[in-house]
């Protein structure tokens, strides 16, 4: 009888919240923008990046009036990167009944998550996810501020071939969506150059100990190595490799060049080669933007900070511009229409792919500071 | 000498180091099981947090101004074992003794989620990043040289093996020599039958855990210093391969668990020179399968038909 008793208690209370959190929501009439990646977990780093950008677009179109009156509003959402919390968030955003998605930024992680958002009538603009499966669906809502690994693969790959030149070159990933994905990318590239490819491994997300590995690339006598995949294993493998006298230089995408792989690797680090996005930072006209970051102690350099920026700048501009908040309408205006942002003239095939974009060969430090060596 | 067993040699020596580590951590799992018959599943998270322990004492050592390695080594030892010890005896106080002498099941749930409760404890006190040390000792001897290729042997890979040699002495002296070890010993033979005779079990059980916990604070130490990364999560694949390496060797079985995880570093490493890196835990797995195949108590095991 007790029991009884308590569990209607729990049941009206738990209405009861319910009916006060939507009470909340109406009450605001503001346009929700969720904001989807990894906040915890190894590659936090990239999200922060992603949320950076995002948010200072939010805080700049609010500061200028919001859209059409409205204000936006951030729904920060944590997917580890991993695929299937990239579902559960996917899903939440589906029941809080957000219409727009700024995310994911793990490739792996946005592939599921797309699907839902497909589904659902939700527009998703990823600021990270390069793997080119994620567009190749003939999907309607899906789209990037950001290029793909069938465009950073090659530029890679073709540096390795006429730079670096390499006698024995060894290609290892991490059999992720993104990091085998660019590895593959970069292996056809150099082959179809010329390269010998002594060695084409995967290794073990999670994975601490290179060792067996290294020595392996030591006794094919490995004189460059090309890594596909993201900064933590890669800092291990760079480490192990100095310690046991391993010296050939690395290359690796956009997925290592952050600052955490300096923590890692340290001294190890230096002459690491990335391939990026090239420094939007840097572009004279994006001055006034990364001096607002810098007033909040924000570092505006890293890959996906002005990338989401740019997301987050289309939905508003979308929703002005066409005059709808119905994300299909969105899509359409998107396709229809360029945009100017942060990342310069944006302009979407039918498939959500960006027209245009740069992939830039970095020289990586110790310290964590990058020199561009091509344009 | 050629290059082929040059090559053979450092794999063996990334191999056994490796097993090193799975060794000291699958000690604290067989220990457990062979007295209450319970999968610790929080043994891996003990781990990680005697690794977060010994980052965190070199870190502060350094701010205090004491470099001198073997102090340092010294302190940071010390103080990672009893930390971490003081751990293990409390999840044991506060998640299994309670639960003891009711369904087998129980403790292992409560194992789970005191598992993921220090994941996430640690993950809130510590941040969600990935912490890096930069190398305590680095460098090493080189020998062998054939068509450019050298042995690389580092100063850490001797320490984690000189190191897991001594506690290993220690714990096999300790079980053998003193009358606590007896004690521990009959409690695993017959709990109740030792009650009886006057052991206290609870004390015995207790202290299993806090031995447990202290040789994973080794393995985290080890760990910290040798890889230079840890994470709230590094504890699951460790304590996953520790336990693979502790039902190998017979789980409840010490030298059992010793050999196991030597094997399954060394099965690892072969498979990734030879093989594929990519296939290295498959063939580690298998090797788990056909063994227990071919001998269900694993390879140094009793049969027991008592326990689950």
């Amino acid at each position: 009888m007790q029991k009884i008793t308590k569990r209607v208690l729990v049941a009206v209370v738990g209405m009861a919240i319910a009916t006060l959190v939507g009470c909340g929501s109406k009450e605001t009439e503001s346009i929700k923008i969720a904001l989807v990646g990894p906040t915890t977990g190894p590659v936090a780093q990239y999200g922060d990046m992603q949320m950076m950008g995002a948010k200072m677009a939010i805080q700049q179109i609010n500061a200028a009036g919001g859209v059409n009156g409205q204000k936006l509003e951030a729904v920060v959402m944590d997917d580890v990167c991993e695929p299937k919390q990239a579902v559960a968030a996917a899903n939440k955003v589906v029941n809080q009944g957000i219409k727009y998605v700024v995310g994911h930024l793990c490739s792996g992680s946005t592939q599921p998550a797309s699907d839902i958002y497909e589904d659902e009538g939700i527009l998703m603009i990823t600021p990270a996810s390069t793997s080119p499966a994620i567009t190749e669906r003939g999907f309607k809502m899906i789209f990037r501020t950001i290029g793909l690994d069938s465009q950073q693969g090659p530029v890679a790959g073709r540096y390795i071939a006429n730079e670096m030149k390499p006698a024995r070159l060894a290609i290892i990933h991490d059999k992720q969506q993104y990091g085998q994905g660019i590895a593959g990318e970069v292996k056809k590239t150099v082959e179809s150059m010329g390269v010998n490819v002594v060695l084409f491994e995967g290794v073990n997300k999670d994975q601490k100990d290179f060792s067996a590995l290294i020595t392996k690339m030591k006794s094919k006598d490995v004189d460059f190595v090309y890594y596909g995949g993201y900064h933590p294993e890669l800092g291990l493998i760079l480490r192990q490799s100095r310690e046991q006298g391993f010296t050939s230089r690395f290359m690796g995408p956009e997925g290592v060049g952050n600052k955490d792989i300096s923590t890692i690797a340290g001294k190890a680090s230096e002459g690491l080669l990335v391939t990026l996005p090239s420094d939007f930072s840097a572009v004279p006209a994006n001055a006034g933007l990364v001096a607002a970051f810098k007033a909040k102690g924000e570092d505006s350099s890293g890959p996906f900070v002005m990338p989401g920026y740019a997301a987050v700048q289309i939905i508003a501009d979308s929703i002005k511009g066409s005059g709808s908040e119905d994300p299909k309408k969105l899509a359409e205006y998107m396709r229809n229409n360029s945009f100017d942002t942060p990342i310069g003239k944006v302009a979407y095939k039918a498939n959500g792919d960006l027209k245009e974009f740069q992939f830039v060969i970095f020289n990586w430090h110790a310290d964590a500071t990058k020199t561009a060596v091509t344009d | 000498m050629s290059d082929v067993f040059l090559q053979f040699t450092q794999q063996l020596i990334n191999g056994l180091t490796l097993g090193s580590i799975y060794a000291l951590i699958a000690i604290g799992y067989t220990m457990v099981y062979g007295i209450i018959g319970m999968i610790n599943f929080a043994h891996g998270e003990i781990y990680m947090i005697g690794a977060y322990i010994s980052v965190i004492v070199i870190a502060a050592l350094g701010l205090i101004g004491i470099t001198t390695l073997p102090l340092v080594l010294m302190i940071t030892l010390l103080a990672t074992i009893l930390v971490t010890s003081a751990y293990g005896w409390t999840v044991e106080r506060i998640a299994y003794r309670p639960l003891r002498g009711g369904n087998r099941l129980v403790p292992l749930i409560s194992a789970i989620g005191m598992s993921i409760f220090l994941q996430n404890y640690i993950q809130l006190s510590q941040g969600a990043r990935d912490v890096a040390t930069q190398p305590l000792i680095s460098g090493g001897w080189q020998f062998g040289d054939a068509d450019g290729f050298q042995i690389y042997l580092s100063y850490m890979q001797v320490i984690i093996a000189v190191v897991t040699v001594i506690f290993m002495t220690l714990l096999t002296l300790f079980i053998h020599k003193t009358r606590m070890g007896r004690a521990s010993r009959a409690v695993s033979e017959d709990r109740k039958m030792a009650n009886l005779l006057g052991i206290n079990t609870d004390q015995v059980i207790s202290m299993t855990f806090v031995i447990g916990a202290a040789l994973a604070a080794v393995a985290g130490l080890l760990v910290g210093m040798y890889y230079g990364v840890v994470n709230a999560y590094i504890g699951f694949l460790a304590g996953l391969k520790a336990f693979t390496a502790a039902v190998l060797g017979g789980i409840g079985s010490i030298p059992g668990a010793m050999l196991g995880g030597l094997l399954l570093g060394i099965t690892e490493s072969f498979t990734s020179a030879y093989l594929s890196t990519e296939y290295k835990d498959v063939v580690a797995f298998g090797l788990l399968v056909l063994v227990l195949l071919v001998r269900p108590t694993g390879l140094l095991g009793k049969p027991d038909i008592e326990k689950v």
